[in-house]
């Protein structure tokens, strides 16, 4: 739950997901190299978190990197929400609250990988492409991650890599709540298998008694590369503060798995696509229709 | 574009755009037979790229051509459907040098940030010459570090075919910038089909998700002897 301050009123945040298997994997036998998982945090806060394995060929173990990945960012996540809770909570400690989440998922994804490798080790296979390309063993099961946590009246995020987080305003406008990164060129991403990966994140804390939210979108670059307007995220907000204003959180749920898989379909982007899409109760409108 | 559909927000769907970017000398050199052949084999290449747009789940692709000789231009400025693209032939500059690093800033100008979509895939540049470089000291390298200073133009997947053994060159290997990819070679004006057709099948190939880009390369143009594909680092980590 999270306090509106202006108001009083405690809103509900509902997580909603979709995750679909991109066209060009399919046709290429690779597997949904996405992860998604949520999950409530303590005082009624809620996380989520989705992740993009990488897809080439030296990422070899990439959906297992993001799966690993998912899960430690919420476990992650929910202890920051513990502290972000707290009455005395202001914008440092909100801030720093992010930047301790990124450190603590680097961490913990390492050591998840490490344990993953003593009880999986790489086959001969694997070994020999790991010669080849002279990467670390991390390198692998290499991911990207977003991670969000909505605790108390803070929103905190924290991102390595490309996809796309947009917070929408009830008016329709969005804006991203982590820094964009010159670096992603659609060609290359920063990635949790890097040794500098915590240098490579991009973290946000806002007080959404200040700035009340419609949705919060996460999505992976299936999702992104498939929409035909540059840049789509005006239109996507502006359309999602409708909806959200029109629809509760069943109709999301029957709908959000439907765009993940038109993005990833061969009419879109070709790749996986995943979607968390989180909407406060208080956003749920008179008409409901299914 | 797929219509937007009401249920679901944002302006609707559609394919990541492959630009493929032709260059072709139209020098002097090129005149009568060369130009013909040059003419026939990329109008020929084109239903091979259409095809392959129909039949993988991932790139829709748009054709640009520049055309150069002692200075360059746009033959197709805009970029074109590859399926639509009619071609309309080139003809050569009477007495026309071969000046490629002009022709590699206009590239570098359509490839900048801002000039294509930032949800494009890793652009093609296909190199078509058939004599060295006739650029004034300087030129080359000028322009080709105008197409390597933008991030798409270093991200391109760079091939390059040379029309008679004498038209190989350090050069072209510079263009290409990885020596697991050969400069293509056509002997012969009726050979310049068959390499447009095996570039085309690398652009394609290669911009499928999860290529091994380096098998790729060895599949289509053999070994790369001792030295080691750079291939093998794109399309990855910063």
């Amino acid at each position: 739950m999270a306090t509106d301050i202006t108001t009083d009123e405690v809103a509900t945040w509902q997580v909603i997901t979709g995750s679909a298997r991109g066209a060009a994997h399919r046709a290429t036998g690779l597997p949904n190299q996405d992860a998604a998982a949520s999950q409530d945090g303590p005082g009624g806060a809620v996380v989520v978190a989705i992740a993009d394995g990488h897809g080439h060929i030296r990422h070899f173990r990439s959906a297992d990197g993001a799966a690993l990945a998912v899960d430690v960012a919420c476990r992650a996540a929910s202890r920051a929400a513990a502290g972000l809770a707290a009455d005395a909570t202001g914008d440092e400690e909100a801030a720093l609250a992010g930047q301790e989440l990124a450190r603590a998922v680097v961490a913990d994804w390492r050591s998840a990988v490490a344990d993953q490798l003593k009880a999986r080790p790489y086959t001969a296979k694997e070994l020999s492409l790991l010669d080849l390309t002279a990467d670390t063993p991390a390198v692998p099961y290499g991911s990207t991650l977003l991670v969000a946590v909505i605790s108390a009246r803070w929103l905190v995020c924290a991102q390595i890599g490309d996809g796309d987080m947009l917070a929408v305003s009830p008016d329709g406008r969005s804006f991203s709540p982590v820094a964009a990164d010159d670096r992603l060129d659609g060609h290359r991403t920063t990635s949790l298998c890097q040794p500098d990966a915590l240098a490579s994140f991009r973290t946000g804390a806002h007080d959404l008694g200040q700035v009340p939210l419609a949705a919060l979108l996460l999505a992976t670059d299936g999702y992104g590369n498939a929409q035909a307007d540059e840049p789509w995220q005006p239109s996507v907000g502006r359309d999602l503060a409708k909806l959200a204003a029109r629809h509760d959180r069943h109709w999301f749920e029957q709908e959000v798995p439907g765009w993940a898989r038109r993005c990833a379909s061969a009419e879109g982007s070709g790749d996986d696509a995943t979607i968390a899409l989180l909407l406060p109760g208080a956003a749920r409108g008179a008409e409901e229709d299914g | 574009m797929t219509r937007p559909d009401p249920r679901m927000p944002g302006g609707g769907i559609s394919r990541r755009p492959l630009h493929f970017i032709v260059l072709a000398d139209c020098s002097g050199g090129m005149k009568g037979e060369k130009i013909q052949a040059l003419n026939f084999a990329i109008a020929d290449m084109l239903p091979h790229l259409a095809a392959w747009e129909r039949d993988q789940e991932q790139a829709q692709v748009f054709i640009r051509a520049i055309a150069f000789a002692t200075e360059p231009w746009w033959h197709v400025a805009e970029p074109q459907p590859v399926a639509q693209l009619g071609w309309k032939p080139l003809q050569p500059v009477p007495k026309g040098l071969t000046n490629m690093g002009p022709a590699f800033a206009l590239a570098a100008q359509a490839l900048a940030p801002g000039r294509i979509e930032r949800r494009a895939l890793r652009p093609a540049l296909l190199l078509i010459t058939d004599g060295l470089a006739t650029d004034p000291p300087g030129g080359f390298e000028a322009g080709l570090s105008a197409l390597m200073a933008q991030p798409a133009g270093q991200a391109a997947l760079r091939l390059a075919i040379a029309i008679g053994r004498d038209a190989q060159s350090a050069a072209l290997d510079r263009f290409i910038g990885d020596p697991g990819v050969p400069v293509l070679v056509a002997d012969s004006s009726e050979d310049i089909a068959d390499r447009l057709v095996a570039a085309s099948l690398a652009v394609s190939r290669m911009s499928e998700a999860g290529a091994d880009r380096g098998a790729v390369a060895r599949r289509l143009f053999g070994p790369p002897g001792d030295v080691s594909s750079k291939i093998f680092d794109q399309d990855t980590i910063v």
